[in-house]
Formats: C-alpha cells, structure tokens, sequence
C-alpha cells in the first residue's frame, strides 16, 4: 500500500476539518470503551488472562523457530503447501502464482490486514484478476477506492448515506432506495453471494497458527471469511511468521481477550479452524490449500527492543481509547495500520524516515497501554522510537534545539527553579484580572481550542519547599 | 524463491531463538499454567449455555426427546416459512429421527440455492460462550452452517462442556481416533456487521436467524429461568 505518513501534519489538519468524519469519531471514541469495560468487567479475572496469554505468547516468539517448523510440518502433513515470503513483494507474487497455476481468475478475499500490507490487491488485479473484497466494511471502501481507517471497522469513518450513495453509483440493479442499513447490508449480501458461488479462489488471513496440529484460526462475525475458505476450490492462506502459537486452546483463550477488547463480545459469530484441502469422506471444500507465511523485517523485530509489538493480536482497543486516534481518524496516519500501535509499526516495518511523525503522534496518557490485551507498553516503545528520531537527526532543527536547551536546563535545578519562579510570576500577574489566557505567543494551536488557566503565584517546588521546611524555620 | 526465502527466515529466527531442545521447551510451556475462563452466567452448565446463546442473539428451546425435538423443528419451520422444507447433513443421528411425525421430510445433504433452512448437530456446546461446535465431512457440509437463511441446531445436553479447554479435550480425543477434520466451526451467533455506522445488522452473509434446541436430560424450569437470566 502506497504509503503517506509523512505528511501526517497536513493529513491531520484536514481529518480535523471535515466534521462529519470528526462527529463519528467522536461518537465511536466514546462508545466503544463502554461496550470494552463492560465485557472486561463481567470476564471476572481479566488480568489474570492477560497475563497468562502474555506468558504464551513470549514463550512462543522466544521459540519461533521451533513453533514455525513444528506447524509447517504438521501443516504439510495435512496437505497444505506452505510457502515462505521474505517480504510485500514475494508474497503477491507467490499469489499470483498460485491463481494462474490454477487457472483462477476469480477470487474472493476474507478481510487481512496483511494483504493490505503488502498491497495484493492491486497487485492482482493489475494481472487481470476479478479480485473482491467479501468483508462489508472491506467491500465498502474498496468500491469507493480508499484504504481502511480502522482495523477491525475499516469503513466507520463512512456515513450511510455516502454509502447509499455508492451502492446506487455502483451496482447495477434498477431504481431503489436502500432507506435503511440493514438494505445497504442486504444489497451488498446479495451482491457478494454472486461473487462467492461463482470464484475459483478463496484468500483469508489467520489470527493464529496452531503448531500442534497445522491447523489456522479465523475470528469474524459475518461469516465472510468461512464462504472463502470453504465455497472456492482453491484457498490461500495468508499471514504472518509470528502468528504461532503452542497448542490450540492457546488460540481460543487467547480469542477471549480478543474480542472483548474489539468489539465487547464474549465470542464472535465464526471462529474456524481449517486444516488443510477436503478429505476423502468430504463432500465440500477447498482441493488445494496453500500457505504463504510473510516475514516482512518482522525477524529483525523479534532481534531488537521492539519485539513485544509482535505481541498484538490486532484487536483495534488501543485505537479506540488514543484520542490522537479520535480526533484525526485512521488515514492521517497514511499507512495500513493507525493508532499507537501503527505509530510503532510503521516506523518498524516502512521507515522512520518516512514516518517519524507518528511516534510524536502521542499524548503520553498511556490509555493504549491500559487496555491493550497483550500488555505491550506502547507508549514506551512510541517514546523509544522518538529518541531515535532526535538520534537520528530526522526532526525539525528547532525541535531538537529547543529539547537540548530544555535538557541542558533541567540538568540544572536552581537555574530551572529561578527561570520557571520568574516565567510563573510573570504569567500570574498578566492573567490576575481575567484568571485565564486566549491567547499565548508560540501556542496559537493550543489556545485556538481553549483557555490557558493562569498560574497560582508559585511553581510546584516553591510550595513544595515551603511546605517541607519546619515549621519554625519559616 | 520459496525454498531461499524459507532458508533465510529460518536462519533469522534462529539467530533470535534461544535454540533450547524440544524437551525444555515442553517444559516450559507446561509451567504456564492453564488460562482462567470467564465466569458462567449461572452454576448449572444447561442453564448457563442457554443464557450464552441467548445473549448471542439465538433463539433456544429445550426438549426431553428425540420425538419432541422433531416436532419443535416442524413447528418452527412452519411458523418462519408455512412450509416443512428441511435440509441436512448425512448424520446418521439425524436419519434416525422420527421425521414423519411431524410431517417433516429433510432433505439430506448439502444446501442448494432456493433452500432457506439447514438443521446441523452439533458435537459440541461450549456454555461459557454459548457457542456450538461442529466439523466438516458428510455429516456436516459446510454449507448447512454458512449459507441458509435460518440456521437450526441441534445439541445433546451430554455434549455440553463448560470451558473451551474441555471442548479441545473432547475435539483432540475425536481426531486421535477419526483422524482430523477439515474445518472445526465454533459458531455463536446468526452471521452480524457493524461495518456502517457501527450499528448491529443480522444476516451479513449467512444466516439472519440462528436456533439452538438442546435436547435430553435438562433441570426442569432450565428455559424459564435461562431467558430471565438473559434478559
């Protein structure tokens, strides 16, 4: 996918102007908390959970290369052919293989952000392959042409009258209105049922490998993904090399905190799990399945201090709860994965060159690292990431200035102490009248938005020494 | 190209591994310890199940018996379609039904366009999130769970278990003897999206109504109280 972080100021400024986009945001960022801490609350040992699959899941990447050849070999046992792809480009390329070898022309896909990753899509069909997308919100913006901004709802940033409208635009079946969603979700049924009964290959993606015995599990609530995986007579499998895990209850205990921390569910409608082609005693399914299992610099994360990012199980809780998030939406970000966890992945997988806005793209709040399921510090790692920009020099020159100055400054406690007394003194006695600012030079940005309250008489340390000094010696 | 690409992945992760024999890698996955499970809606497992599946947004009913069950799948039908066309999987637990009593004649084997319901039997109910379980071959195509309109499932009370660890104990033990299936389907739900606007829409791809009849030995009272638990 064509990437463009690194115009992320100018991507946000625009997300904050167009207000409908904005309201939505505004309205899932509160929503989807609530339906999250609520199905928490009634899990009843949440943490525990969390901390167990933690467990797991380091023991599974400090094992991979044990895990990963344990499941190719269970997975070939099967009758699975299992392919390895270095990066974007061997693995489209890897597909496309396979549909020709086939003879397959045209294909139905199951939702995968990987796919998104490595931009298959328009890869195939600029070979000349009918390629659809079946999960609706996928469907959605691949009609309409644009990329997904959520990874779990890749057209809530979409109104239903927007998609009205392009349904009318672009289906072909006479005068109607489609006055309500559920005959937006009809339509769309309809059309993809076609699509499903008629293609040759079946793609979906995995939310985990199952070492013991070769099988994939494949979470969704439509039932897209199983139509793939089971209707067309060839199905292709793609993800990623870190996805294995030990046994397959570790899969659907690990599917207890991905849910709940999704979409607040206790289970979603479909959780598959597919092993391989049809059986002899079959009576339907696939005749040929493939892996394709992408490395794409995720061995090079595993060897660095950024290897708990491997930990995450795509649930979308970190982006719900990140009010950068909330108020710019997922495509200011300009690559496949937003959020906090797409401002440590895409510098990691891209470049930070490329994108060394988004770790800046950060409060600090630590929201995202309190609901996030696999427990990854990402504010952390955002910080890391920040120092390697300063280290690297890829920061505006001001910046890098003024947090030397600042660092030399605070290096220095009573000059710290003499400049901050002074500058509060100053504020509090400009804002005495009005007790608050509209207006400061150098955070027009700020200020456009809200007031700056004016500053009691005295800094922190200044009430702090007075209060710790006996009382005697005053 | 695979062949390389595999060689030089494997090289990597190898350098990232801590290579410790198979042995003490067992070991220490056992020292993990087992996953907590969530807590069940209520103590007994036929009750909790139904209050699971009632929050999935399925329908449920209980019967004592074989016979029962037919004429509740016939009386559903009838009242969702006014007609008794039926279609399903070639389990033989199934053929042995006493169809005719309720002037239900199946048809068995996989959906086909123009069909509206498809009856599966489930190998397994899960009760911490009411899920059914099934897998693929002829008893169960896999087009009787995803295609139909109206999705009827049958569950044996015995075939209740109350956590995902005991369904895998009972789905691992069915494989050691019967080899492993294609698909196994953990399904707890009629086919949903909230792909617009986030509001919640049945029958997104397969099925907009899911019905769940558990059948055989059940407390009495068990569906009264399970829908007052649910709602």
């Amino acid at each position: 996918m064509q990437q463009h972080s690194d115009t992320f100021l100018d991507n946000a400024s625009a997300a904050l102007k167009n207000s409908g986009q904005a309201q939505r945001r505004d309205f899932f960022a509160l929503f989807a908390p609530l339906v999250r801490s609520a199905a928490v609350a009634e899990f009843e040992g949440f943490e525990q959970l969390r901390k167990h699959i933690k467990q797991v899941r380091q023991h599974s990447l400090d094992n991979l290369e044990h895990y990963l050849s344990q499941f190719e070999q269970e997975a070939v046992h099967n009758g699975n052919h299992v392919h390895f792809a270095r990066d974007g480009g061997e693995l489209n390329s890897l597909v496309l293989d396979i549909c020709q070898q086939n003879g397959a022309r045209r294909i139905a896909k199951g939702k995968s952000m990987v796919t998104e990753e490595t931009g298959l899509n328009s890869f195939l069909q600029r070979a000349g392959l009918d390629v659809m997308e079946t999960d609706l919100g996928e469907y959605i913006i691949q009609q309409a042409g644009e990329t997904p901004s959520h990874i779990v709802g890749p057209a809530l940033h979409k109104s239903a009258a927007e998609i009205r409208e392009l349904f009318l635009h672009k289906h072909d079946l006479g005068p109607r209105e489609l006055p309500q969603t559920e005959d937006l979700v009809g339509e769309a049924r309809q059309v993809l049922r076609e699509h499903f009964l008629k293609a040759e290959l079946g793609i979906i993606g995995a939310n985990a490998l199952i070492a013991e015995n070769g099988y994939s599990m494949l979470v969704t609530n439509e039932g897209n993904g199983d139509l793939c995986a089971n209707l067309p007579r060839v199905m292709v499998v793609c993800t990623t090399i870190d996805r294995v895990l030990p046994r397959a209850q570790d899969a659907t205990a690990m599917q207890r905190l991905l849910v709940r921390s999704a979409t607040g569910q206790a289970q979603t409608c479909y959780t598959s799990f597919y092993s391989g082609p049809r059986r002899e005693s079959d009576i339907d399914g696939p005749l040929e399945v493939h892996f394709v299992l992408l490395d794409n610099r995720r061995s090079d994360i595993l060897g660095s201090d950024y290897r708990e990012i491997l930990e995450c199980i795509r649930c979308g809780a970190c982006l719900n709860h990140c009010p950068i998030y909330a108020a710019v939406g997922g495509h200011a970000y300009g690559w496949v994965y937003p959020g906090p966890v797409g401002s440590v992945l895409t510098p990691l997988l891209t470049s930070l060159e490329q994108s060394h806005a988004l770790p800046n793209a950060c409060t600090s709040c630590g929201r995202c690292a309190e609901v996030c399921p696999a427990n990854i510090p990402l504010p952390d790692l955002l910080r890391d990431l920040r120092h390697e920009e300063n280290k690297s020099k890829l920061s505006a020159p001001r910046w890098r200035y003024g947090l030397k100055l600042h660092a030399w400054l605070a290096r220095h406690p009573p000059l710290y102490q003499a400049l901050t007394g002074v500058a509060v003194r100053i504020l509090h006695l400009l804002g005495r009248r009005r007790g608050s600012f509209a207006r400061l030079p150098f955070a027009d940005g700020w200020t456009s938005e809200r007031h700056f309250p004016a500053p009691q008489e005295r800094t922190f340390m200044q009430l702090y020494k007075a209060r710790m000094t006996p009382r005697d010696e005053r | 190209m695979s062949d390389s690409a595999r060689a030089e992945i494997f090289a990597r992760l190898r350098a990232t591994s801590r290579g410790d024999s198979a042995e003490s890698i067992a070991r220490e996955y056992r020292s993990l310890g087992k996953a907590p499970s969530p807590a069940l809606p209520a103590p007994e497992l036929c009750q909790a199940f139904l209050v699971n599946v009632l929050k999935n947004k399925g329908s449920v009913d209980c019967v004592g018996n074989r016979a029962e069950a037919v004429k509740v799948i016939g009386h559903y039908l009838y009242t969702h379609f006014r007609s008794h066309r039926l279609v399903a999987g070639n389990d033989p637990r199934l053929a042995a039904m006493p169809w005719r009593d309720a002037g239900v004649l199946p048809r068995f084997g996989s959906l086909e366009a123009g069909e509206s319901a498809a009856l599966s039997y489930a190998r397994l109910g899960v009760a911490e999130n009411g899920a059914v379980v099934t897998w693929t071959g002829k008893a169960n195509p896999a087009a009787n769970n995803l295609l139909p309109e109206h999705h009827i499932v049958l569950v044996d009370s015995a075939d209740l278990v109350a956590t995902l660890e005991e369904a895998w104990e009972r789905i691992n033990s069915d494989m050691a003897t019967n080899g492993r299936p294609r698909g196994i389907n953990f399904i707890a739900g009629p086919s949903s999206t909230a792909d617009i606007e986030g509001q919640l829409v049945y029958g997104a791809h397969g099925p907009r109504k899911w019905h769940v009849i558990l059948l055989g030995k059940v407390p009495p009272d068990t569906l009264e109280l399970a829908h007052a638990a649910a709602s």
